[in-house]
């Protein structure tokens, strides 16, 4: 018989989904909040990240608080036991990418972390 | 006596598999067996991703145009607002539609703000209440572009914003899914929900179209008339 307890996903799950599952796992309330300014951390990923490397480094704005949810380069490896808040931060696309045109300036794009790759500037 | 060699071997029953359905066949098989899920829990999944698309996304929209409160739901908790239109994101397997998550956002377009969706990574796509991505919403061109030249690709989609209007594109990359809501267009007053929904297409929904009366569908397939009609 295999170690690997496969059904575990869908137990915790069942009747709550995914990620609400994870509702109060982080431990403690949210360290950003809606406004705050952070940069994106540039940290070392093994195997598997959802972080986009085009952000690292990045400074933008928190603009939604999302859930709480094991960080996906755990999850991928099923490792549940320990979440972290997700933030959605909106970022300038001036500050992305260094052409793009000044005469959108105000364009912008939002994409989300785990508060891992996150420190306040 | 005949002999056995027929040059005329009729074709085999079933068509040559790919690897990918092989293995899709085996995963299956050992999953059942393994008492993961039963035969039926499969079919009731595979009948639930035959018969989704984005009806139910379009009138969620179009009942918040018209409905202030309903509008206030979708904007706070959208899987519950889902019920009202037909979608329950817990069913049928109990934790989340097959392979999606439950955290749906709705992103409110406004006279001066327009929202694209993309999933760099990936296809994430809120498939429980917008059905399967469309091809090109998984091809990496899209996907490695749009982050970068949103109003290029839009433009290539036939829409071209003006300057006023700020681009904001949403890279789905977690657990979140995400649909757009455009500003209800002009020309559309007094409609009801249901000519409101018909107008929401699906590519007003993942934000690379805006909503225009008159038009219910994002491509035009072009007829070919039968040459000798049969007459019923």
């Amino acid at each position: 018989m295999s170690q690997h307890d496969r059904t575990h996903h869908a137990t915790i799950a069942t009747g709550k989904g995914d990620p609400q599952c994870f509702a109060g796992a982080a431990g403690g309330p949210p360290k950003f909040k809606v406004g705050d300014r952070v940069r994106i951390k540039d940290m070392p990923d093994i195997f598997y990240t959802r972080c986009q490397v085009y952000t690292r480094g990045a400074v933008g704005e928190v603009a939604v608080v999302t859930h709480e949810s094991p960080a996906p380069e755990d999850e991928a490896w099923g490792h549940v036991d320990k979440s972290e808040w997700f933030y959605i931060v909106r970022f300038k696309q001036r500050d992305l990418w260094p052409e793009y045109p000044a005469a959108f300036a105000n364009d912008t794009l939002q994409t989300e972390f785990s508060e891992r790759w996150l420190e306040a500037v | 006596m005949s002999h056995d060699h027929d040059h005329n071997a009729p074709a085999p029953m079933v068509d040559e598999i790919s690897d990918f359905e092989a293995l899709e066949i085996a995963v299956r098989e050992i999953c059942i067996e393994k008492g993961l899920f039963s035969a039926e829990d499969h079919r009731k999944f595979t009948e639930f991703a035959e018969h989704i698309g984005p009806t139910p996304a379009a009138r969620m929209v179009a009942k918040a145009w018209l409905d202030p409160e309903y509008k206030k739901q979708v904007m706070t908790d959208a899987i519950a607002a889902s019920k009202a239109v037909g979608v329950d994101y817990l069913n049928p397997t109990g934790f989340g539609t097959p392979s999606d998550y439950t955290d749906l956002r709705v992103l409110e377009d406004t006279p001066t703000v327009h929202h694209v969706v993309v999933c760099t990574l990936c296809s994430c796509y809120p498939r429980p209440i917008l059905g399967f991505q469309p091809e090109w919403y998984r091809t990496p061109n899209y996907r490695r572009r749009l982050v970068r030249w949103p109003r290029q690709v839009l433009a290539e989609f036939g829409l071209t914003l003006p300057a006023e209007v700020d681009v904001r594109v949403e890279d789905s990359n977690q657990k979140c899914r995400f649909i757009v809501m455009p500003v209800r267009p002009a020309g559309t007053e007094g409609w009801t929900e249901d000519q409101l929904t018909e107008i929401v297409t699906r590519d007003c929904l993942i934000g690379v179209a805006l909503p225009k009366p008159g038009v219910t569908s994002n491509i035009e397939l072009s007829v070919h008339r039968a040459a000798k009609p049969a007459h019923h």
